[in-house]
């Protein structure tokens, strides 16, 4: 049975990934900070512990590894904290950086020696931010950007066995999104707006990043490492000029 | 004076941002050729100092005959800029083939050309250490797109891939090709897209809509071609010697920054 681990996948994007991941056939073992919730797929597993602390990834890897050979790695787990460089903290930087950066990379190197022998992939959630800036995200901008670096090093370094790739998604509707939307003056306004500027004509759902997840871990991806794929309904193809500005 | 004992050829030298550009060369020692369609060029103002040619950069008879023109005169060339271009302000649909050839034929046909028949004298100008400069207009609009400018983005696209292909056939030559790719520039262009027929204006109140496209940019402003002209004088002095087969971006951050929700 081929096990696939799924960070962060209490809420949101992970949440949907492991429903489709469990649809693939895979044994799902999802893990996050908290107690396993209650609507969390019963037939998955969960690990409590936390990617940021080395052990906690040993941990989610040691669970995984007892119910089978892991064949997927999607780090998924992320945090964001809206602020600039000069009123981030030390507690900002030890957050974010620990679970989008050392997370993906305590729980790579934890998968990888499996992996290398039976053969595996991995996927990192990155974001369209790594490449262009969100305001006021300056920490979570740049530990998106150290997730698409390190894919490519783990590409490189880890293949033939191993394909690793990283999924650039846009504005997704989760928790998460709202609460950015929540610091606008006008949610609702800022929401028209938002959408307004997708050439697709809707923001995104967690399934669409799913649907990338699943195709990324597949066969029909043979050839494909070492790559970045942006989910964002064609957002970042436009100028940020304000939409019917002309 | 960066570039004395130089001589440069600029097309659309006598457009917002190649006036710019040879009075920057001049200023800087260079001998400039500003070539255009007229002396007037698209300011249909009186001509700068540089020494005009007129030149559609899309005849194959009138480039040939400019470049001898330099060849009799100057004996080589260190920088061309290949600053001419046009603009249709449509989406595809709108646009007629007519159109879309003139658009090709004058941004990339045009580059083509220019460089083509330029490069035997920059290379007499690729001498001794000393390298040559070709300077290309792409555009952020060849990476990002603006709403109604389809044929514009695709050739500005072409010339940025085209940039790049010279700069690995003619580097090991001395010459340096690079592409610098504005966002908005003060220019009749940008007046053009701002009150013209196709996505432009439309009736809206122009110094609104300039206030509306200034206040997206993290420099809060758009640029100047003398703005330009600092990059290409840059790039056409020696100091930018080993600065070859690149593109770039001069938009006053516009391009770093996601999407500017209304937040």
């Amino acid at each position: 049975m081929s096990v696939a681990i799924v960070t962060g996948a209490g809420r949101g994007i992970g949440h949907a990934i492991t429903l489709r991941l469990m649809a693939d056939g895979y044994t799902v073992v999802g893990c996050g900070r908290s107690a396993r919730g209650a609507d969390f797929p019963a037939g998955a597993h969960w690990v409590q512990a936390s990617v940021a602390d080395p052990a906690g990834a040993v941990k989610i890897n040691t669970a995984a590894t007892t119910l089978g050979k892991v064949a997927l790695l999607v780090n998924n787990a992320g945090v964001q904290v809206e602020k600039t460089v000069t009123d981030s903290t030390d507690a900002d930087w030890d957050l974010v950086i620990g679970a989008n950066c050392r997370g993906v990379f305590n729980m790579c190197r934890a998968v990888l020696p499996g992996m290398e022998k039976t053969g595996g992939v991995i996927v990192n959630i990155g974001s369209i931010s790594a490449s262009a800036a969100d305001p006021s995200m300056a920490l979570y901008n740049a530990s998106k950007a150290f997730v698409h670096g390190l894919t490519r090093s783990i590409a490189v370094d880890h293949g033939p066995t191993v394909r690793c790739n990283a999924i650039a998604p846009g504005w997704i509707l989760t928790d998460m999104a709202d609460d950015a939307f929540a610091l606008a003056d006008d949610p609702q306004a800022a929401k028209a707006d938002a959408l307004a500027r997708h050439p697709v004509g809707r923001m995104g759902a967690p399934d669409d990043i799913a649907n990338m997840v699943s195709w990324l871990a597949s066969d029909q991806a043979a050839y494909v490492s070492g790559a970045s794929f942006t989910v964002d309904g064609g957002m970042t193809a436009a100028s940020p000029l304000n939409p019917g500005l002309f | 004076m960066k570039l004395q004992g130089k001589t440069a050829l600029v097309t659309g030298g006598r457009g917002g941002i190649g006036r710019a550009i040879c009075a920057r060369f001049l200023a800087e020692g260079a001998r400039v050729y500003a070539a255009d369609l007229s002396e007037g060029g698209s300011l249909d103002a009186p001509g700068g100092a540089a020494e005009f040619i007129r030149l559609d950069v899309s005849n194959e008879d009138e480039v040939r005959a400019a470049m001898t023109r330099v060849s009799e005169e100057a004996g080589k060339l260190d920088i061309l800029v290949n600053a001419a271009g046009i603009e249709i302000e449509k989406t595809i649909e709108d646009t007629t083939l007519e159109e879309w050839n003139r658009s090709f034929a004058v941004n990339v046909t045009g580059t083509f050309l220019t460089s083509k028949y330029a490069l035997p004298l920059m290379r007499k100008a690729a001498q001794n250490g000393i390298t040559a400069s070709l300077i290309n207009f792409g555009s952020y609009d060849g990476f990002i797109a603006d709403p109604g400018l389809a044929a514009y983005c695709a050739t500005k696209g072409a010339v940025h891939a085209l940039t790049r292909a010279m700069a690995c056939d003619h580097g090991p030559e001395g010459i340096r090709v690079n592409a610098i790719c504005p966002g908005y520039i003060d220019t009749p262009m940008l007046q053009s897209f701002f009150t013209g027929d196709g996505s432009g204006g439309g009736g809206k109140d122009i110094g609104e809509l300039q206030q509306a496209v200034r206040d997206v940019h993290p420099m809060r402003a758009y640029g100047t071609p003398d703005d330009i002209a600092n990059l290409v004088n840059w790039l056409a002095s020696d100091e930018a010697r080993y600065a070859s087969g690149q593109l770039w971006v001069l938009d006053g951050g516009l391009s770093a920054q996601v999407q500017q929700m209304k937040l």
